[in-house]
């Protein structure tokens, strides 16, 4: 019965290209908010991945970077290298900044590193150079994209002159993304060069992290102190707190409007087809075959729609970055793979829901 | 013919009523009906509109349980036949012949008779093979790839009957099978029903106001307002 289910379909061309491409918005929906989801993803943490150090020590109670405020101060770092089995403890100080350019204003997450050991600076250059004297910046390229920056262009952050000297990449958190400056740049432009965010703490070979970690919270009691991994999963599970559930919501109406349409245009076969399917019935055809061909339309119906979503994909997201440069997707083979599991599913589920009507065909109709 | 032997009762009804129920009032459709149908036989229910004949084929296929009495399709009490085995029922010992044809227009001719194989679990490349054979049969093997909207009418009821004998079924059951043909062609329908019934065997049981179908059947039960107003057994 496959050749029935499928020549039945193709009988109205006009409703098989309607269905497939209502599926496959359905499905681009899905595909477009999982990329954005891993490109914010990746963008939050890529920073803290890149900056790869032993021990994170934040002021106490803090768990992040991404949705805290920590403050130390440079006396801390004093004590922090005086802890048996420390080898570096960098300063770093983060910010929320506007920056102006040309009469136009936005908010940067500014960081102020060490320019001398590069740790806590941006995990890679796009394009320009590094910071390497104040008086200099390097921004996201996205943001610069966005705002029309060119290297070489000047920023005002306060009152403060900044020459654009790179563009940074693995900077872009979706709704906010970094900006690059030295360490005392950044405590000028707070005011109080005393204070740093957090330190980034490297243990000397032979020492344990444990050891080292439970030695500073000795000597430094108001600090929270955390293993590299353990860091990047607070930030992840932060950033996930305030986006996964707008994402789900989506995804969750897509897919009751993909189920939906597919449920209705199964249904309203099977009315339009009450006399086929009458006949088989009389004829003795056993219930999983009819199941059947609802089931092969509804599959094909989804997976068709599917790979209309997989190939509009590239194209729309290529779209998407090049008019909205702050908005960074990524997709894979996994979300692809997700995506054509899910249509499957909502396809079964929608023939489901469509399999009802048969029990309202009767064999006797044949007679009438 | 067939030998006396041969002739066993497939499908029997004995004291069949069926009453409708529609707004509180009861409609006898069917009134106390008892005939035998045996192998080997052709049987006409003949009667005018509206005197049972339909209701009662469609009692004989199970499609409706009588009110009252039994019927016994080989062996079996169809009545009581729980609905999973009267569909395997259907599907393995009874084959249908309906006015409007009733083929799959999305199916070709041949597709339409390997269709109610694959009910039985027939292997595909055997129900092509087969569904080739009764095509043959029928005189209608040029016919294969055609869909049915493009056949005539005569042909179509000869792919009707070629997928009604697809799994080779003891019992065929033929609602008004000459209806919607010209006379010529219900000829044919008449003399091929009728060689069913002689050379293989079956036991054919055709509901029609046909007369022609007279000088071909074995039995005629002649019905009126759901009752039997004689048999008359005819050679």
């Amino acid at each position: 019965m496959t050749l029935y289910s499928l020549r039945t379909l193709r009988g109205q061309p006009f409703r098989l290209v309607f269905t497939i491409g209502g599926i496959a918005l359905c499905i681009l929906l899905m595909l477009f908010l999982a990329s954005i989801y891993h490109g914010v993803r990746e963008g939050s943490i890529e920073y803290i991945r890149a900056n790869a150090t032993d021990l994170w020590v934040l002021q106490g109670s803090q768990t992040n970077i991404l949705r805290g405020s920590s403050i130390l101060l440079t006396a801390h770092g004093q004590v922090l290298k005086q802890v048996e089995g420390v080898s570096a403890a960098t300063p770093v100080v983060f910010l929320l900044s506007t920056i102006r350019k040309s009469g136009r204003t936005s908010t940067v997450y500014l960081t102020g590193y060490d320019i001398l050991t590069g740790t806590g600076g941006p995990p890679g250059i796009s394009e320009g150079r590094s910071v390497l004297r104040e008086g200099e910046i390097v921004l996201d390229r996205s943001f610069a994209a966005k705002f029309g920056i060119n290297i070489g262009d000047s920023v005002m952050i306060r009152d403060h002159d900044l020459l654009v000297t790179g563009f940074s990449e693995g900077t872009n958190m979706f709704v906010i993304q970094y900006a690059f400056v030295t360490l005392s740049q950044a405590q000028a432009l707070i005011g109080y060069p005393g204070l740093v965010s957090c330190y980034l703490v490297k243990v000397s070979q032979g020492s344990g992290v444990e050891k080292v970690s439970m030695d500073i919270k000795s000597e430094l009691p108001g600090v929270e102190v955390y293993p590299h991994e353990e860091f990047v999963g607070n930030n992840v599970r932060e950033m996930e707190s305030g986006f996964l559930p707008l994402l789900y919501a989506i995804a969750v109406i897509g897919a009751i409007v993909l189920t939906s349409i597919l449920s209705l245009i199964l249904s309203m076969n099977v009315l339009e087809r009450r006399k086929d399917f009458a006949v088989l019935k009389a004829l003795g055809s056993p219930r999983h075959i009819l199941r059947r061909i609802i089931f092969t339309q509804s599959l094909t119906l989804g997976w068709s729609g599917c790979l209309a979503a997989f190939a509009l994909a590239g194209p729309l997201m290529g779209a998407v970055e090049f008019l909205a440069p702050e908005v960074s997707t990524r997709i894979g083979i996994g979300t692809f793979a997700a995506a054509f599991a899910a249509a499957g599913a909502m396809s079964f589920l929608s023939s489901c829901i469509a399999v009802r009507r048969l029990r309202s065909v009767y064999p006797l109709e044949v007679f009438q | 013919m067939n030998s006396a032997k041969s002739r066993e009762v497939v499908l029997a009804m004995h004291d069949v009523s069926k009453n409708f129920s529609t707004g509180g009032q009861s409609t006898h459709a069917v009134c106390n009906v008892s005939l035998e149908a045996k192998r080997g036989e052709l049987v006409l229910l003949l009667g005018p509109s509206g005197s049972g004949k339909t209701t009662i084929l469609t009692l004989m296929a199970g499609f409706l349980r009588p009110t009252s009495g039994e019927v016994r399709l080989l062996g079996n009490d169809v009545g009581s036949c729980r609905p999973d085995d009267l569909q395997r029922f259907r599907a393995r010992s009874m084959g249908f012949v309906f006015q409007n044809f009733l083929l799959i227009d999305a199916l070709t001719v041949t597709e339409n008779v390997m269709v109610v194989q694959e009910f039985c679990g027939t292997a595909r490349k055997a129900a092509r093979g087969k569904a080739g054979l009764l095509l043959q049969q029928l005189d209608v093997a040029h016919l294969g790839s055609r869909f049915p909207p493009t056949l005539s009418q005569g042909e179509k009821q000869r792919v009707a009957i070629a997928r009604a004998l697809a799994n080779n079924p003891e019992v065929i059951l033929a609602d008004e099978p000459t209806a919607s043909l010209e006379s010529s062609q219900a000829m044919e329908i008449i003399e091929i029903l009728r060689r069913l019934a002689d050379e293989e065997n079956r036991c054919v049981v055709a509901a029609s106001h046909d007369g022609r179908l007279r000088d071909q059947a074995n039995t005629i039960v002649s019905l009126r307002d759901g009752k039997i107003e004689n048999i008359t057994p005819e050679a």
